[in-house]
């Protein structure tokens, strides 16, 4: 019955339209998550000696074993922010004779079966031949390879609890962060240290020949929580439930942008867009993680003199919001663009409105990124030539841009890793984006004139900035020009 | 009002489309009966300027409607989904239209009042999302958006379908008052010969995106209709 079940999930995912068609998007993807999996097989043998730069004196297994709550944990909340809830059809099987038990199984042990959730084994066994084996032998490094295994399992279930019982919730995730943040100030002052429970815990698991059961009984224990959780409430739509609508809308009120006229209803419109689906508020989440990518970078020694590196890390950062949904602009308005084109809506307005919502996205993505000016002048300096050149060049482009791309974008249905309506076109926009400042500033460092270079860039972006009419002007023909095929191709439903 | 010339389109070399001329003059209901494919929904799309004609143009009160946005305030219209915003409710979709029409508030409220016969109880008030209405729903939903703009000029296409029987009389009632009272200029397609010779004075039958008759209403003329189709 359940291999039945699974072969029908298979042959949905092989079969559905545009699996076959998106050629290009797929062998993006493949490159990238090739890139992945050689990095992360690299990363678990080279691992040992980068814990051992970070904390020196102590052994690598003893420093890994302290950090896996904290990536326990962390995984944990990725997957309640991006992982899809696993449903099923339930109207085809609910007239067979299928025991409802039976499906409720399935549906929760599905997850288990996809492939990706192990990407962290890639990882983990060539650092239980590098870091574990050493120091417990052979069948400690096994035994640290079941329980990475049943922490997977442990993180799965646990997430789909948690988010069948609460949705998602932005409320909850800023509790959570505020939690986190505690910890982090505990550990900090040495007041209460997770990081060393976890040592001994994880330490003493590996170490005894039975450890890893204790790991599988979390995981059995989060799978009865769910069965639990289902026993309680189990109506048959439930199955398929994503989350409750009722509630949602009618939530949302935009009093204060309804004072720009049409302008105004056009951007309160998207942002009702953005917040009542799941893949634009995926990517809402997404881009405020990405806020912190400059901690990664700023920090550390290696990138102080790398100036292309730098400037690359302040573009992205500080245009983070633009940068993730410029790529969907007037695309995804597909499903109702008829309704636009013929509404008292000029397209001046139009372009306008889109332009008012990017240009609103930069300012506030560069407002939450000034706290990175306390890494120094040169960081505040980038930061702001980025800035400029985000909102004086990137916006246009990405505008501009914008006609190419006829695709009809399905936001309804979707997850984190859903590809649908991206097209190559998407990756090609990001080259005058990232590369061109770039290998600008690259070239001019080489002769140590990296500040020529973001005088230039500063003062190509004011530009974008003070001729923005001529530019959206521009803009508007084009987008006349191209009108048809937009329409037509947002007709197309995949 | 409306005026077409030489308009033809051509999908790979073929013809869907094809009128020379044809004038359709203010106040005037004007019904488009053919079969599936006959050139109804891309007459309607080319008079909203939503394809490209291959050659000829549309012009509404002497101007051209390609690539223009003038003639946007005068014209209602409700062809299919894409007409819908899906993650609205109806009262917020209502609004959203009624803003861009510049209407205050009062007259929205004013107008959905209007229109509570045709809704029957249902559609306005609810939190339910546009999507999860039933296509009934959503057609009635779309149909009084095209109207909240009390336009000079009514497109629908195939607004019998989908439609209960009750709603069905509601709106041939409705459109009929229109026509009467407000000397609205209406486009209406439609595969039901009944409803269509009942709302409209003139009707034009397309075949092969050729116009083959041409004829105002009288009491002959669905029994000449039903006949011209029958196979």
């Amino acid at each position: 019955m359940y291999t039945q079940l699974l072969k029908h999930y298979w042959l949905k995912s092989v079969r559905a339209p545009g699996y076959y068609k998106n050629l290009i998007v797929n062998i993006f993807v493949g490159i990238t998550m090739l890139y992945f999996l050689v990095f992360f097989v690299f990363l678990g043998f080279i691992l040992p000696r980068i814990l051992e730069e970070v904390v020196p004196g102590v052994d690598p297994s003893e420093t890994f074993n302290g950090l896996l709550i904290y990536m326990v944990i962390l995984v944990l909340l990725m997957r309640f922010l991006f992982q899809p809830l696993s449903t099923i059809n339930l109207q085809s099987y609910q007239v067979l004779p299928v025991k409802r038990s039976y499906l409720v199984n399935y549906l929760l042990i599905r997850p288990l079966f996809n492939p990706a959730n192990y990407l962290s084994l890639c990882f983990a066994i060539p650092f239980s031949i590098s870091g574990i084996g050493p120091v417990y032998g052979p069948s400690g490094a096994f035994r640290f390879i079941l329980i990475i295994i049943f922490l997977v399992w442990f993180d799965t279930l646990l997430a789909s609890y948690l988010k069948r019982r609460f949705g998602s919730s932005i409320a909850g995730i800023l509790l959570f962060l505020a939690v986190m943040a505690g910890v982090g100030v505990l550990e900090y002052f040495g007041i209460f240290s997770v990081f060393g429970q976890s040592q001994q815990f994880f330490g003493l698991l590996i170490g005894q020949p039975l450890g890893w059961t204790v790991i599988l009984l979390f995981a059995v224990a989060a799978f009865l929580i769910n069965k639990g959780f289902f026993a309680r409430n189990y109506y048959p739509e439930e199955f398929d439930r994503k989350v409750t609508r009722k509630q949602q809308a009618g939530r949302q009120n935009f009093t204060f942008m309804q004072r720009f006229g049409k302008i105004g209803e056009m951007i309160a419109l998207i942002m009702k867009l953005v917040l009542r689906h799941k893949r634009t508020k995926n990517v809402l989440y997404s881009s405020l993680i990405f806020l912190f990518y400059g901690l990664l970078f700023y920090p550390n020694e290696i990138y102080k003199e790398n100036d292309a590196m730098l400037i690359f890390i302040a573009i992205f950062v500080t245009g983070i919001g633009m940068i993730l949904f410029g790529q969907w602009i007037i695309n995804w308005e597909g499903s109702y663009f008829d309704f636009l084109m013929t509404r008292d809506i000029d397209t001046q307005s139009y372009i306008r409105a889109n332009y008012l919502l990017l240009m609103s996205l930069c300012i506030g993505s560069f407002i939450l990124t000034t706290p990175y000016f306390l890494f120094g002048k040169e960081i505040a300096i980038n930061h702001i030539v980025a800035f400029l050149y985000n909102a004086g060049v990137n916006i246009h482009v990405y505008l501009f841009g914008a006609t190419y791309n006829s695709k009809r974008l399905e936001l309804s249905k979707g997850s984190a890793m859903n590809m649908q309506g991206v097209t190559y076109k998407n990756f090609i926009v990001v080259i005058p984006l990232l590369a061109v400042p770039m290998g600008l500033v690259g070239i001019f460092s080489l002769f140590s004139a990296q500040h020529i270079a973001l005088l230039i860039l500063a003062t190509v972006g004011l530009a974008g900035i003070i001729f923005r009419k001529q530019l959206l002007e521009i803009t508007e023909k084009q987008f006349l020009n191209r009108k048809y095929i937009l329409c037509e191709g947002f007709r197309k439903i995949e | 009002m409306i005026q077409a010339e030489n308009l033809t389109k051509l999908y790979g070399g073929i013809a869907v489309l094809n009128i020379p001329a044809i004038t359709i003059t203010e106040g005037e209901s004007f019904g488009l009966v053919g079969n599936n494919g006959a050139g109804k929904t891309t007459f309607f799309r080319l008079i909203l300027d939503l394809i490209e004609a291959s050659s000829g143009e549309v012009c509404i009160d002497g101007e051209k409607v390609a690539r223009r946005d003038s003639w946007k305030s005068k014209v209602g219209s409700f062809l299919d989904e894409s007409f819908l915003i899906d993650f609205l409710t109806p009262d917020e979709y209502f609004a959203f239209t009624g803003k861009v029409y510049g209407k205050s508030e009062g007259d929205v409220a004013a107008f959905l009042e209007s229109m509570k016969e045709f809704f029957n109880g249902e559609i306005l008030g609810s939190k339910k999302l546009i999507r999860d209405l039933s296509k009934g729903n959503q057609k009635k939903t779309g149909i009084a958006a095209a109207l909240l703009s009390d336009p000079q000029i009514l497109i629908l296409d195939e607004p019998f379908t989908a439609l209960d029987p009750s709603s069905q009389i509601r709106l041939k009632r409705m459109l009929n008052e229109l026509k009467g009272s407000r000397k609205m200029t209406m486009l209406i397609s439609s595969h039901d010969l009944n409803h269509v010779t009942e709302v409209c004075d003139r009707i034009v039958v397309l075949e092969k995106g050729v116009v083959v008759r041409d004829t105002h209403t009288t009491p002959d003329t669905l029994k000449e209709l039903e006949q011209y189709f029958a196979v």
